[in-house]
C-alpha cells in the first residue's frame, strides 16, 4: 500500500483501538457525582446547599452536581453519562419503563436495606416506597410526585363569558364554542416540542381506551391502528373542528403557550402542576384554578384518573460509593432540607413533607389529587419508550392540527415504530 | 431634449436611482436588527402591545442584567479561547502544509493536495457522527478540546488552499537566494515565508475565526456543561430559559450582535480581499 | 525547490494532515463503517450489511427531507444568489459604498442562532413583527402562523436564509464586478448602453465564473443547512421542514440509532459530492478568463 493510504488506515485503526480500550470504569476517587436535568434556579440552590452540608460533614469528599439540558438528559444524555467515564453515583429518573431499564442494565442499586435500617429509614411511608420498587426491591429514593397535566382556567374570562369550568367533554366543546363566539381563544397550547399537548391528549386517550389498553399498547403490545384508539383520536378531531386550540400551537413552545395564558389571551391552558409558582411569579394578578381532565363520554377508563409522574434518584449499582450516596440522599431528605425543597416548589414525598406548610392551595390540591387518584396514568415520554412516545405525540399533533385523520395518524405510528 | 438633460439621464439618474433602491433595501435589511436593539430598551409589555413604538428611554440596565444573568461573559470567553486556539493551529499547520505543497515536489504531493481539496467540499454530516463517537470514547467531550480540534480540522482545507495561492505568488528567486546563503528549510519557512504571508495569514485568520465563532452544530453536540458553552449554544440556552422575557433576550442578542458589526466595519477590507481571493479560482 | 532532506516536505505536511486526518478523514471512514452496523453508541455493535440503506430508501421522512432541502436550495438560489447579484449590480452603479455593505453584510457575521431567535420573534403569530405590521395596516387577512403553517414554514425559513446570505453573495459579485476593466464598461457606455443593459449584457456575462462558484457554494451549502432549521422549526410543523441534517441529528442524538444515522449520512454525502463533481465537470471545460 502507498504510504499515505497506510497512514490513513493506521490512524483509523488506532482510533478504534483507543476507543475500545477506554472502558467505563467507576471512579474510585472521593467525588460524589450527581446527575439530573435542569430543575430550575430555586431547586438548584437547595441542591447546592445540601452539597455544601455534605462536604462539611464529610471532609475530603467533594460533591459534583451535573445539571444537563432537560431534553438531552431524557434522550441520550443520561445514557452517555452512565456509560462513560466518571459515571454519576446518583442520578434522576422517572418511575416506569425507564426505571425498569436501568435495573435491567445494571445501573440501579438495590437500596432496600438503606430504608430498613440504613440512613434512609423512617423518612418515607411504605405505601410511597411501593411505587419505587422493581421486583419487590427498592431501587430509587423518592423525590417528588407531580401532576403532568390538568386543565388550568382563567376565572375572570370564564365568568365574563358566563360559563363554568367544564367537567365533561360535551361541556368542554360547548365552552369552546361560547368562547370562540366571544372572540377569545379557548385553549392555549405551546406544542412546538409536541409533548405539551401530547401529554394532555394521551391522558384523554387513556380515558377512552382504558388504562389497561393504554399501558399495553404504549408498553409494546399490539398496534395503535385499532378501533378503540381511533375512537379516542376522533375526539382530537372534534377539538380541531370546534377550533378549541390556538392556531399557533404548533409553532410556539410550552413557555410561549403559558405566556398566552398569563396575558389573558386564552381562557384555558392544559399543562402540569409546575404552572402554579410560575404563574404567581409572572402574572400575580391572574386569578386561576384548575379542573382535572373532563370526563370522556363512554370511556373505558376511569374518568377520574390522573396523569402524573413520580420521580426520584437512583443510586448507581456500579458506583464505588453506594453508602455515601445513601447518606447524601438521607441528608437531602432531612426535615430542614425538605422544607427548603417545598419552598422551591418541589412536592417531596417524605413523611415530614405532608406535615403541611404555607403552600399555595392549588398546589396542595394537586398533591391531594395525585395521592387520592383512583388510577394514575404515566406520560408517554417518561413512562415508556421514547421513540414510541415521539411517534405518538407527533400523531396527536397532526390530528389536532387537522393535518391527518385519526386512522392515518395511528397507522403512521405503527409504521414508524415497526408494528 | 438638451444635451444636459440627456447627460443627466444617462450619467446621474441611474446612480441616483440605484442609490435610492439600495437605501430602501438596506432599510428593510437592517430594520430587524435596529428594531431588536431598540426593543431591548423597552419593557416586555411595551414590546407586546406597541411593537413599533420607539422606546421611552435608553436604559442599559437590561443589557447589564442579560450579561450577568445570562453568563454572556463566560460564553464570550469560551468562544474567544476556542476561536483563538483553533485559528492558531490552523495558521501554523496550514502555512506549513502550504509551504510544503508550494515549494517542494515530493511523492504523494498530488494525492495529499486532493485530500485537502476533498475537505473543501466534504459536508459536515459525513463525519460528525463518527467524530462524536470518537470524542466520547476518548472522553474529550465537554472540554474545549472537543471544539478546537474539529474547528482546526475543518478550517485546514481552506487555509492550505488559500495560503498555497499566496505562497505560489512569492518569487522563486527569494528562496533560491536564501538557499544559496545556506538557509535550512525550517529557517526559510520561519523567517522568509511566514512574514511575507502576512496578508494571506490575516485573511485566513479572519475567515477561520468567523467560522469558529459562529459554529453551532458541534458546539451543541459536544458541550453540555454550561460553563464551557460558546456564544451560539450559550445564547440558545439563554433563549430557552428566558424565552418570554423578550427585553432581556433582545438585550443579550444586541450585546452579541453589535461587536460583530463593529468588527466587520474595522476589518472590512480584509474580508473583501479574502472573498476575492477565494472566488477567483 | 529541493529540500535538504527528503523527509522535510512530509514534516511540514504532517501537523495539518494529522489534525485533518484525525478529525475529518478518519471519522468519515468510520461513518461508512458504522453504516453497516446496528449500534446505539455504547452497547454491542451488530453487523447488518446493507439493511440500513434499504431502510433509508424506504423511509418516507428521509425521502421527504430531500424534497424539502431541494425546495430550500431553489429558494435560496433566488433569495441569495440572484438577489446578491442584483444588489451587487446596484452597488456598482450607486454610491454610498461602506454603509450599504454594512447593512447587507452584517447578518453574515452573526451566529445563525442569533438570527433564528430574532426571526422567531418576527414570525411569531401572536405578537411578532410581521403579523403586527400587517395588522397595523389593516391586512389581517394576510396574517399567518408563519412557522406553524405547512404552506409557509419552509419558505419562511428560506427567507431568513436569504436575509442572512444575500449580502455574502453580494460581496462576491461586487468584488468580481470591480475586476472588470473599466475600458470595457466605458466602451459599452459610449455605444449608448444604459446601466441596466450594461448590467445584463456586459457585467453579468463577464463574471460568469464567479456566478458559477456562487451557485456551487449555495447548493452544497444548502444541503448542509442546519442551524436555522433547528432553532426555528426543528422539522416542524408536522415534519414539513425536516431536512436531512435535522433528521440525522434526531436519529443519532435523540434515538441513539448510530448505524442508521450513519447510513443516511453516507447517502447525503454521496449526493453532495456527486452534485459537486458533476457541476465542476460541467464547468471546467468551458471556463473563460
Amino acid at each position: 500500500m502507498r504510504s499515505p493510504a497506510k497512514h490513513l488506515a493506521a490512524l483509523a485503526t488506532g482510533a478504534v483501538v483507543l476507543a475500545a480500550a477506554c472502558t467505563s470504569a467507576p471512579a474510585s476517587d472521593n467525588v460524589l457525582r450527581i446527575a439530573m436535568g435542569s430543575p430550575g434556579e430555586a431547586q438548584i440552590r437547595v441542591w447546592d446547599d445540601v452539597a455544601k452540608q455534605f462536604e462539611a460533614a464529610n471532609p475530603g469528599m467533594k460533591v459534583e452536581l451535573n445539571y444537563q439540558d432537560d431534553d438531552l438528559y431524557q434522550t441520550i444524555g443520561l445514557q452517555n453519562l452512565l456509560n462513560g467515564r466518571n459515571a454519576p453515583d446518583i442520578y434522576f429518573e422517572w418511575t416506569g419503563n425507564r426505571l425498569a431499564q436501568r435495573v435491567k442494565d445494571g445501573f440501579a442499586a438495590d437500596i432496600s436495606s438503606k430504608f430498613d435500617s440504613g440512613p434512609l429509614a423512617g423518612l418515607f411511608d411504605d405505601t410511597t416506597l411501593d411505587e419505587y420498587k422493581i421486583e419487590d426491591k427498592i431501587v430509587m429514593v423518592p423525590y417528588s410526585a407531580d401532576v403532568t397535566n390538568v386543565l388550568w382556567y382563567n376565572k375572570q374570562i370564564l365568568a365574563d363569558a358566563g360559563v363554568q369550568p367544564p367537567t365533561s367533554w360535551e361541556e368542554l366543546l360547548a365552552v369552546c364554542d361560547t368562547l370562540n363566539a366571544a372572540g377569545v381563544t379557548p385553549i392555549a397550547s405551546g406544542n412546538k416540542d409536541l409533548w405539551a399537548a401530547g401529554n394532555w391528549l394521551s391522558h384523554m386517550a387513556s380515558r377512552v381506551v382504558g388504562e389497561d389498553a393504554y399501558v399495553s399498547t404504549l408498553g409494546g403490545t399490539g398496534k395503535f391502528a385499532t378501533p378503540e384508539w381511533e375512537k379516542a383520536f376522533g375526539y382530537i378531531t372534534e377539538l380541531a373542528d370546534h377550533k378549541c386550540v390556538n392556531e399557533s400551537a404548533n409553532s410556539i413552545d410550552d413557555n410561549e403557550g403559558a405566556q398566552l395564558f398569563f396575558q389573558g389571551k386564552a381562557a384555558m391552558h392544559p399543562i402540569g402542576s409546575w404552572l402554579v409558582s410560575w404563574a404567581i411569579d409572572e402574572a400575580p394578578d391572574l386569578d386561576f384554578d384548575y379542573v382535572n381532565l373532563p370526563a370522556m363520554p363512554d370511556g373505558a377508563g376511569n374518568q377520574d384518573s390522573v396523569i402524573g409522574v413520580q420521580t426520584g434518584f437512583v443510586i448507581n449499582a456500579k458506583s464505588a460509593k453506594v453508602d455515601k450516596a445513601a447518606e447524601f440522599m438521607a441528608m437531602l431528605n432531612s426535615d430542614e432540607n425538605v422544607q427548603k425543597l417545598i419552598e422551591a416548589e418541589v412536592t417531596p414525598l417524605t413523611k415530614s413533607a405532608s406535615a403541611g406548610q404555607d403552600i399555595d392551595s392549588r398546589s396542595a390540591n394537586l398533591t391531594a389529587l395525585l395521592n387520592d387518584a383512583p388510577a394514575i396514568v404515566l406520560p408517554p415520554d417518561t413512562g415508556y419508550d421514547l421513540e414510541m412516545a415521539d411517534a405518538l405525540y407527533a400523531a396527536e399533533a397532526a390530528v389536532l392540527g387537522g393535518q391527518q385523520t385519526p386512522a392515518e395518524a395511528l397507522g403512521g405510528i405503527d409504521k414508524k415504530i415497526g408494528r | 431634449m438638451t444635451g444636459d438633460a440627456r447627460r443627466f439621464r444617462t450619467r446621474r439618474l441611474p446612480g441616483i436611482l440605484a442609490t435610492g433602491g439600495l437605501a430602501l433595501l438596506a432599510i428593510v435589511f437592517f430594520f430587524p436588527m435596529v428594531w431588536m436593539v431598540l426593543s431591548s430598551f423597552k419593557s416586555n409589555s411595551e414590546i407586546f402591545r406597541a411593537p413599533f413604538a420607539l422606546p421611552t428611554g435608553i436604559d442599559f440596565g437590561r443589557w447589564a442584567e442579560a450579561w450577568e444573568v445570562g453568563h454572556l461573559g463566560s460564553y464570550a470567553l469560551n468562544s474567544a479561547i476556542v476561536t483563538a486556539a483553533s485559528v492558531f493551529v490552523i495558521l501554523i499547520c496550514g502555512a506549513a502544509a502550504a509551504f510544503a505543497f508550494s515549494r517542494y515536489r515530493f511523492r504523494g504531493r498530488g494525492f495529499f493536495m486532493s485530500l485537502f481539496a476533498l475537505g473543501l467540499i466534504l459536508p459536515l454530516q459525513s463525519y460528525f457522527i463518527a467524530q462524536s463517537q470518537l470524542f466520547t470514547q476518548l472522553a474529550i467531550t465537554d472540554t474545549r478540546l472537543a471544539l478546537i480540534i474539529p474547528y482546526a480540522a475543518m478550517g485546514m482545507s481552506l487555509a492550505v488552499y488559500l495560503l498555497k495561492v499566496y505562497m505560489d505568488a512569492l518569487p522563486h528567486e527569494l528562496f533560491e537566494a536564501a538557499r544559496i546563503d545556506g538557509a535550512g528549510d525550517f529557517r526559510m519557512f520561519r523567517t522568509l515565508a511566514m512574514p511575507l504571508l502576512r496578508p494571506g495569514l490575516a485573511t485566513v485568520a479572519i475567515f477561520s475565526a468567523l467560522a469558529a465563532w459562529n459554529e453551532f452544530l458541534l458546539a451543541l453536540l459536544y458541550i453540555q456543561d454550561d460553563t464551557l458553552k460558546t456564544i451560539p449554544t450559550g445564547l440558545l440556552a439563554f433563549s430557552s430559559r428566558y424565552v418570554t422575557d423578550y427585553a432581556l433576550l433582545f438585550s443579550a442578542l444586541s450585546i452579541v450582535t453589535i461587536p460583530m458589526i463593529v468588527i466587520y466595519v474595522v476589518f472590512n477590507r480584509h474580508i473583501v480581499e479574502g472573498i476575492t481571493a477565494g472566488s477567483v479560482k | 525547490m529541493k529540500s535538504t532532506r527528503p523527509v522535510t516536505p512530509y514534516l511540514f505536511l504532517a501537523p495539518a494532515l494529522a489534525v485533518f486526518g484525525f478529525a475529518v478523514l478518519a471519522p468519515m471512514l468510520l461513518t461508512v463503517g458504522f453504516s453497516f452496523t446496528e449500534w446505539n453508541g455504547f452497547g454491542p455493535m451488530t453487523f447488518v450489511g446493507v439493511d440500513n440503506y434499504a431502510r433509508a430508501t424506504a423511509d418516507a421522512v428521509f425521502r421527504d427531507s430531500f424534497v424539502h432541502v431541494v425546495i430550500y436550495i431553489l429558494a435560496t438560489l433566488v433569495l441569495e444568489v440572484a438577489l446578491g447579484l442584483g444588489l451587487a449590480g446596484l452597488l456598482s452603479v450607486g454610491r454610498g459604498g461602506l454603509w450599504f455593505r454594512v447593512a447587507f453584510f452584517a447578518p453574515v457575521m452573526l451566529p445563525l442562532v442569533v438570527v433564528a431567535v430574532l426571526w422567531s420573534f418576527v414570525y411569531n403569530a401572536d405578537f411578532g413583527l410581521i403579523n403586527a405590521g400587517l395588522g397595523a395596516i389593516g391586512l389581517h387577512d394576510f396574517q399567518r402562523v408563519w412557522l406553524g403553517d405547512t404552506s409557509t414554514a419552509l419558505l419562511a425559513v428560506s427567507f431568513v436564509s436569504g436575509w442572512v446570505f444575500a449580502g455574502f453573495y453580494m460581496m462576491i459579485f461586487y468584488a468580481a464586478f470591480r475586476q472588470i476593466p473599466n475600458e470595457v464598461l466605458e466602451a459599452a457606455r459610449m455605444d449608448g448602453a444604459g446601466e441596466w443593459a450594461l448590467f445584463r449584457l456586459v457585467k453579468v456575462p463577464m463574471i460568469r465564473n464567479a456566478i458559477a462558484v456562487a451557485i456551487l457554494l449555495c447548493v452544497t451549502g444548502g444541503f448542509q443547512g442546519f442551524d436555522l432549521f433547528f432553532v426555528l422549526t426543528n422539522g416542524g410543523p408536522y415534519g414539513s421542514t425536516e431536512i436531512p441534517t435535522t433528521y440525522l441529528v434526531k436519529t443519532v442524538f435523540r434515538n441513539g440509532d448510530v448505524g442508521y444515522g450513519s447510513a443516511m449520512a453516507v447517502v447525503l454525502t454521496a449526493i453532495v459530492l456527486g452534485v459537486g463533481f458533476v457541476y465542476t465537470r460541467l464547468h471546467r471545460p468551458g471556463t473563460t478568463a
